[in-house]
């Protein structure tokens, strides 16, 4: 009778399996069959064809897009976890009457929307070019311009605040003592901070990255304003074709991505079982 | 560590420093709005690469633009956003002598958008807003826009989400001007929105096109070159000129005035006119390029749509819509109106 509790049957855990299955999985397989289908827009089933991945792979536009997308978004997630990790820190750590401001100063940019953040890192962006250029000019023959730098400079700045928060969330349940502990025992600020508080929190630190992995790879609102001539990311160019687009070699393109990304997982979960 | 700090700064200004060395022409355009086989040529006669971003509305292009960013050699706006920048100098004025090929531009055309001379802005392509059916869903078809009043289809149609295209088919529904300035027209017209409303399932975009290939909506207020592509999947639909009239929007080549490579602007401009190569990206695009020798150079399936070769009544009855500047808040005001529910 004591198991009894345990294996009643309750309808909420099948209802969120159901709903999870539906919301998440279906249309990926929706867009997976898609990408197989003669017809273009996806309405009706016209017939099996691999003509949207042949025009995929001939296309040079969408790899030179998704190669700069993937360059953006290793950079800007390995700066905003080292700096949204710093940052935590010295949020947590230390105590003066500015700390309520410098938090919400870091908060902020998760609330402001992308347009108004992207108009605005551009106007700041142009203001600093027409300051820095007559200089560069002169002294090393060079010129700034707005491209893939300023793109990994502004999916820093919002990055860094998503890390900082994820970060933040694990320090709380971390316990100084320990760090207390390290210093007395004779290790330098630093030791202490890499060889004991960094391997605590890693796990924030890896959903942080991952989190700012996922943004920076599909922002659009910033990315748009801050973009330069010539340094097309994949957002854009699938933002570009909804009026007149072919969405079918979107599709072929995703389902490439769909496998590659779930290798990697299941990659990685079985080294992590090799290891214990 | 003095020279990982330097090295480290090198590799920083080489990132951020245009590139020179081959000649690059940047173009802003809408995606998958020209042949890809035709910029390989263009690349391969003028020795240069093609840059091509995209914007997905003139309005977000205009913002980005206008705040500073760009610094592209040619881009391709709708005639009112031309104007609109033309006004605001932001374009340069077109030097004829370098455009040879502008004498193969349709001058009936020309004789309905406010730069007809050609001063600051080329026409790309044409498309003209109309109503996109299925043959078999809908009984006792007609010609009109009062097709959106038809019980008989109620929860069927879909209007454009665009203020100017849809108060734009009532003003001409009841026989003004789409470009009225008059209040008292344009809330007569706002009125017939209101309803058309009530017996449409929804005011939609892109979205449209896909329900009525896949037959879930039966009759939509649609642009005639994403109907021909419609016509590939599904052989029940149909693009019609409604009877009263209609509006038409045209994209066009613009030269913005901080462009950096000129010459090679203009010489994309002259060859995207030459009439083989207008031709073949009007087979790939399916839009109506007013170039009048491309288009006896069309196959004779495209060759026949209306949509690509209209009559001549057929052209004498659309319309263009101009930047109304300021005015414009009157249709935005109407549109709340009738978003709001019209009461």
């Amino acid at each position: 009778m004591k198991d009894h509790y345990l294996t009643k049957r309750s309808f909420f855990p099948k209802f969120v399996t159901w709903a999870t299955i539906v919301f998440f999985y279906i249309p990926l397989l929706v867009v997976a069959v898609n990408s197989f289908n003669r017809s273009k827009g996806g309405g009706v089933w016209k017939g099996f064809t691999l003509q949207w991945y042949q025009q995929l792979f001939s296309d040079s536009r969408i790899w030179e897009a998704l190669r700069n997308t993937l360059v953006i978004a290793s950079i800007a997630t390995v700066a905003a976890t080292v700096l949204g990790t710093l940052c935590a820190f010295a949020l947590h750590r230390y105590r003066n009457r500015l700390q309520k401001t410098h938090y919400m100063l870091v908060y902020l940019p998760l609330i402001v929307p992308d347009i108004l953040r992207g108009i605005s890192m551009l106007l700041l962006f142009v203001l600093l070019f027409a300051w820095v250029n007559p200089l560069l000019r002169q002294t090393l023959g060079i010129r700034m311009n707005l491209g893939i730098t300023t793109i990994i400079i502004a999916h820093i700045t919002f990055c860094l605040s998503y890390v900082a928060m994820v970060v933040l969330g694990r320090l709380q349940d971390f316990d100084f003592s320990l760090y207390e502990a390290a210093l007395d025992l004779g290790a330098n600020k630093f030791q202490a901070f890499f060889k004991v508080v960094v391997p605590a929190i890693m796990p924030g630190i890896l959903a942080g990255a991952l989190l700012s992995f996922t943004l920076s790879l599909d922002d659009y609102g910033i990315t748009f304003f801050v973009a330069g001539k010539g340094s097309l990311t994949l957002p854009i160019y699938i933002y570009g074709s909804m009026k007149h687009g072919n969405p079918a070699v979107i599709n072929a393109l995703s389902v490439i991505l769909l496998i590659v990304t779930f290798l990697t997982v299941y990659v990685v979960q079985k080294l992590l079982e090799d290891k214990k | 560590m003095r020279k990982v700090f330097l090295f480290a700064l090198l590799c920083l200004a080489g990132l951020l420093a245009s590139c020179g060395g081959r000649n690059v022409l940047y173009i802003y355009n809408w995606g998958d709005y020209i042949s890809p086989e035709v910029v390989k040529k263009f690349e391969k006669e003028f020795n240069c690469r093609v840059a091509l971003d995209f914007f997905d509305s003139n309005e977000s292009m205009y913002a980005k633009l206008k705040a500073g960013g760009g610094g592209y050699d040619l881009i391709v706006p709708s005639t009112y956003m031309t104007d609109m920048m033309y006004d605001q100098k932001m374009l340069r004025e077109l030097d004829r002598s370098r455009l040879p090929n502008l004498k193969y531009i349709d001058p009936d055309y020309l004789s309905k958008v406010r730069d007809s001379e050609m001063k600051y802005s080329v026409p790309y392509l044409v498309s003209f807003t109309g109503i996109g059916y299925n043959k078999k869903k809908v009984r006792n078809f007609e010609p009109s826009w009062r097709m959106f009043e038809r019980d008989d289809i109620r929860g069927r149609c879909v209007l454009l989400n665009d203020p100017r295209q849809a108060i734009g088919a009532a003003l001409i529904t009841l026989g003004f001007d789409p470009n009225t300035r008059n209040p008292a027209e344009i809330s007569r017209a706002a009125d017939l929105v209101i309803r058309w409303r009530k017996n449409i399932a929804k005011f939609d975009v892109d979205e449209a096109k896909r329900s009525l290939i896949s037959g879930e909506f039966w009759l939509i207020q649609t642009y005639s070159g994403d109907m021909l592509q419609a016509l590939d999947e599904n052989e029940n639909i149909e693009f019609v000129f409604p009877k009263e009239g209609y509006i038409f929007t045209a994209d066009t080549f613009v030269i913005p005035s901080d462009a950096s490579n000129v010459d090679l602007a203009y010489a994309f401009i002259n060859f995207m006119h030459r009439p083989e190569i207008a031709a073949e990206n009007m087979k790939f695009v399916k839009y109506r390029c007013p170039n009048t020798e491309a288009l006896k150079l069309l196959p004779e399936e495209l060759k026949n749509r209306p949509s690509i070769n209209p009559s001549k009544a057929q052209w004498d009855a659309a319309r263009p819509t101009l930047d109304l500047g300021v005015d414009t808040r009157l249709y935005n005001a109407a549109w709340d109106r009738i978003k709001s529910g019209g009461d």
